[in-house]
């Protein structure tokens, strides 16, 4: 290949990652101009803080904040001992059948679209909790957390167990050497010595259970309000971006889901970082 | 003597030619035509929507024609920004709407809201101030209307929802609806949220009405489609179908399409009142 | 001894009671979609009242069958990955191979932020393209199939990428360093190299993404998927779609038939979505057996 040629190649290379690279500034830009009118007026706290009356020209996002961070609070509460308990087990047993099986399971629910999960979640899930727990009509704060965490679970647990494996086979050597069971050499060597890789996967996790429109939408109520018990109906970032969408382009509700957007945009970045700099200092594959 | 008959044939011939053609001709007028129209509004009037577009693209394949929902609000906003060629909505586009993009409305049915609950639900009957104080959040549990002890679960309508705005001035006198209610994007999630939960009340299209949902009375009225036409039932409104300006080409025998027997034959069939 | 004893005894009691936990609650939600579902599996799911073979070859419409919505999912995941694959790959392929120091971190940073970002803000951004255009440019352009298809193929770049980048990245320095030690260039070493044996890394991400754009819902909802189209006849034109076909009917059904093809639709999606996210662990199980 001519030595030219192979200058515009590469060129072409570094075009594309330019490219790749600029769609994101561009994502966060198309996003702030729309929503910029209602900045401007001075209003950027008080959208922050409001709640969410567009007949008395309130336009707050503030129970949509509350409402994504108390169902994703409550996701990882249910996700990462479940995770972490899956995991364990996986790594526990890995000579038994029912290990496999699981890992097997486990690999296929990565591919399991949320759309899925919304859609039984309404004609299974709903009707259960509002029979169990005979409070409300079972499209609540809770009913969101189970399915999300049926969601963010896989990816977590399959992170989760390769940071296990990770970990120096000359550590866990040393304590079945000592005469320590395979129970001691988890708990007290693989555990300790995986933690990266588990930060790293409850991020990650966070960040999906946080992004997720679909179940939030189909299952969560999207009532108005600020969630403050479990079965209250409740309405996140993401579904109220979906619910909203199509109101008329020059008011003032249109403009606060770019605000909605731009909050959704930065929480994930901010959690990119974080994963970013974990992996850096641990050199941790993500 | 013959030519008076003659006169009185041949008149009988061309007015019967005509109102052939007019029977016939109401699909017809689709033939040779190619294009797209596009439609979005109100999910009250997807049915008929839909029934219409089957009848015209079977008739003629190389029209196309493509229904969105969204709710009044965004088929009002949608045509008048020219995103959309008709836009559908469930009331009377406000004034400001009108001079802003100049809209011209046709109405082709008469529609009600009906106050609905789940056919498991006893309740049958409320009042003006009843309904106002559950949907406001006053009155939270069945018992106190003379149902079952158990929390009153609300559901409403989005704020681009014709459905609403009719039920929120005619019914609600305006009032307040509660932080609490769970919202539903469409007249058919309506349906499916209350038919689903034994404890639910909403509000719905009467053409949407059916063995799934119990309708209950307001003020002492059915929401039956008897009490809309004759006028009895307060809570009515039309369907309506916008376009921006004055409509031309296919879109503009699309909506003539509306209005012909055929097309209201269908209004009738789906469960509203026709116009004509 | 004791206050060890505890832990250690319960960690495999815990561990197993998630695993059942876990498998039981995927069993319901999988077995109660294929019991509700297995019924309305027949032709008329898909093609409705048309005759099958007539619809295949277009010359008749489908109007109450999937078909339209298969063809829909189907045109936009081809599109979207054919937006997404040369570019991906040669990002991919800069990062792995010329990106360093600075410029390396600042890339592998914004890429990470590309990836965690939620898809309705993807599709808002979609949308706010398509005002934006049919503002300045010209009032012809609505939300469509060509517009979705980008987003779509914004949200799975990163997929892409990634993957590129590792199984270049995986590449050891011994394969690495030959064909230079040979006199190759850096050019040649990739694309005769380093490339080939990658193949089946990026490969596995080419699939991982179009397992992606056909079950992604929230950027098609707001970029041109609508309830009724049709077969999408052009790219400027709003289309249906599988998964926004299964939300719409999940909220909106008119009857019960109708709720029963919205089961039928998520079992075709979930069987499509696990076909290939299987094709693609099986291919990276594969190559992470034959490194080693």
């Amino acid at each position: 290949m001519k030595r030219a040629t192979e200058k515009t190649i590469e060129k072409l290379f570094f075009l594309s990652a330019f490219i790749s690279g600029l769609i994101t500034f561009s994502i966060f830009g198309f996003l702030l101009i729309p929503g910029l009118p209602l900045f401007s007026k001075g209003r950027f706290f008080s959208i922050l803080t409001e709640p969410w009356v567009p007949h008395f020209g309130q336009f707050g996002i503030y129970p949509m904040i509350t409402g994504t961070l108390a169902i994703t609070l409550l996701t990882m509460l249910f996700a990462f001992p479940l995770s972490l308990g899956c995991a364990t087990l996986i790594n526990l047993e890995n000579k038994s059948w029912f290990s496999a099986l699981l890992r097997k399971t486990v690999e296929m629910m990565t591919g399991v679209p949320t759309v899925i999960y919304g859609f039984v979640g309404i004609f299974l899930l709903v009707p259960l909790v509002r029979n169990i727990f005979n409070i409300g009509s079972g499209m609540c704060v809770l009913s969101a957390a189970l399915m999300l965490t049926l969601l963010v679970s896989p990816t977590m647990i399959l992170l989760f167990c390769d940071s296990f494996t990770r970990v120096p086979h000359a550590y866990g050597d040393a304590v079945l050497a000592m005469g320590g069971t395979e129970v001691q050499k988890f708990l007290y060597v693989t555990l300790p010595n995986s933690w990266p890789g588990i930060l790293v996967g409850v991020t990650l996790a966070f960040g999906r259970a946080l992004g997720d429109t679909l179940i939030v939408l189909m299952i969560a109520g999207n009532a108005v309000q600020v969630p403050g018990a479990l079965f209250d109906s409740a309405r996140t970032l993401t579904s109220h971006i979906a619910l909203v969408f199509a109101a008329d382009y020059n008011s003032p509700e249109f403009q606060a889901i770019f605000t909605c957007a731009i909050v959704l945009y930065l929480f994930s970045s901010a959690l990119a970082v974080a994963v970013r700099l974990i992996h850096d200092k641990r050199r941790i594959r993500v | 003597m013959k030519s008076k008959r003659l006169v009185i044939f041949f008149s009988v011939v061309i007015a019967l030619s005509f109102g052939v053609g007019a029977f016939a001709g109401a699909l017809e007028t689709f033939i040779g035509e190619t294009g797209e129209i596009r439609i979005a509004g109100g999910t009250a009037h997807i049915p008929v929507m839909k029934a219409a577009a089957i009848r015209i693209m079977s008739h003629n394949p190389d029209i196309h024609i493509s229904i969105a929902g969204g709710g009044s609000g965004v088929g009002i906003k949608q045509v008048g920004e020219g995103l959309v060629d008709i836009g559908n909505s469930g009331r009377k586009a406000k004034r400001a709407e009108i001079s802003r993009y100049g809209l011209r409305m046709f109405k082709w049915a008469v529609d009600g809201v009906g106050i609905v609950v789940n056919p498991a639900n006893k309740v049958r009957s409320l009042s003006q101030e009843q309904v106002v104080a559950i949907f406001a959040g006053k009155i939270t549990n069945w018992q106190e209307v003379d149902g079952e002890d158990r929390k009153i679960n609300l559901y409403t309508r989005d704020e681009a929802s014709g459905t609403r705005a009719v039920f929120w001035k005619k019914a609600l006198n305006k009032g307040k609806i509660a932080k609490n209610a769970n919202f539903v994007v469409s007249n058919g999630a309506m349906k499916a949220a209350v038919s689903q939960d034994p404890y639910a009340i909403g509000y719905v299209s009467v053409g949407h009405m059916d063995d799934s949902l119990a309708g209950v009375a307001f003020d002492g009225i059915q929401p039956t489609l008897e009490n809309v036409q004759s006028g009895k039932y307060p809570i009515a409104r039309g369907l309506y179908s916008n376009t921006r300006g004055e409509p031309v080409g296919l879109v503009k025998k699309f909506i003539d399409y509306l209005f012909t027997t055929e097309g209201q034959k269908i209004v009738a069939q789906k469960g509203f009142v026709p116009v004509k | 001894m004791t206050n060890t004893q505890f832990p250690e005894k319960a960690v495999p009691l815990l561990s197993w009671m998630c695993g059942i936990v876990l498998l039981t609650a995927i069993a319901s939600v999988l077995g109660f979609l294929f019991l509700k579902g297995w019924q309305s599996f027949n032709l008329q799911l898909i093609f409705g009242t048309t005759p099958p073979l007539e619809a295949l070859l277009f010359k008749r419409r489908v109007f109450n069958g999937l078909f339209p919505a298969m063809v829909g999912t189907f045109s936009l995941v081809c599109l979207a990955v054919c937006w997404a694959i040369p570019v991906g790959i040669a990002a991919g392929i800069y990062l792995a191979e010329y990106a360093r120091g600075k410029t390396r971190k600042f890339l592998n940073l914004i890429f990470d932020v590309l990836a965690g970002l939620p898809s309705i803000v993807v599709g808002l951004f979609g949308f706010s393209i398509t005002i934006f255009l049919n503002r300045y440019l010209s009032s012809q352009i609505y939300p469509c199939l060509l517009i979705s298809s980008i987003a779509l193929a914004f949200l799975v770049l990163p997929y892409i990428l990634r993957t590129t980048q590792t199984a270049l990245e995986d590449q050891p320095a011994s394969l690495r360093m030959t064909a230079l030690a040979l006199g190759a260039s850096r050019m040649q070493n990739i694309g005769r190299v380093l490339l080939p044996q990658s193949l089946p890394g990026i490969m596995s991400g080419v699939i991982l993404a179009t397992g992606r754009c056909a079950e992604d819902t929230a950027v098609i909802m707001l970029t041109g998927a609508v309830a009724t189209a049709g077969i999408p006849h052009s790219l400027f034109s709003n289309y249906e779609a599988l998964p926004f076909y299964i939300y719409y009917i999940s909220s909106q059904y008119a009857d019960q038939e109708e709720l029963a093809s919205g089961y039928g639709a998520a079992i075709i999606l979930l069987f499509i979505c696990l076909m290939l996210f299987s094709l693609a662990f099986f291919i990276k199980k594969r190559v992470s057996l034959s490194a080693h």
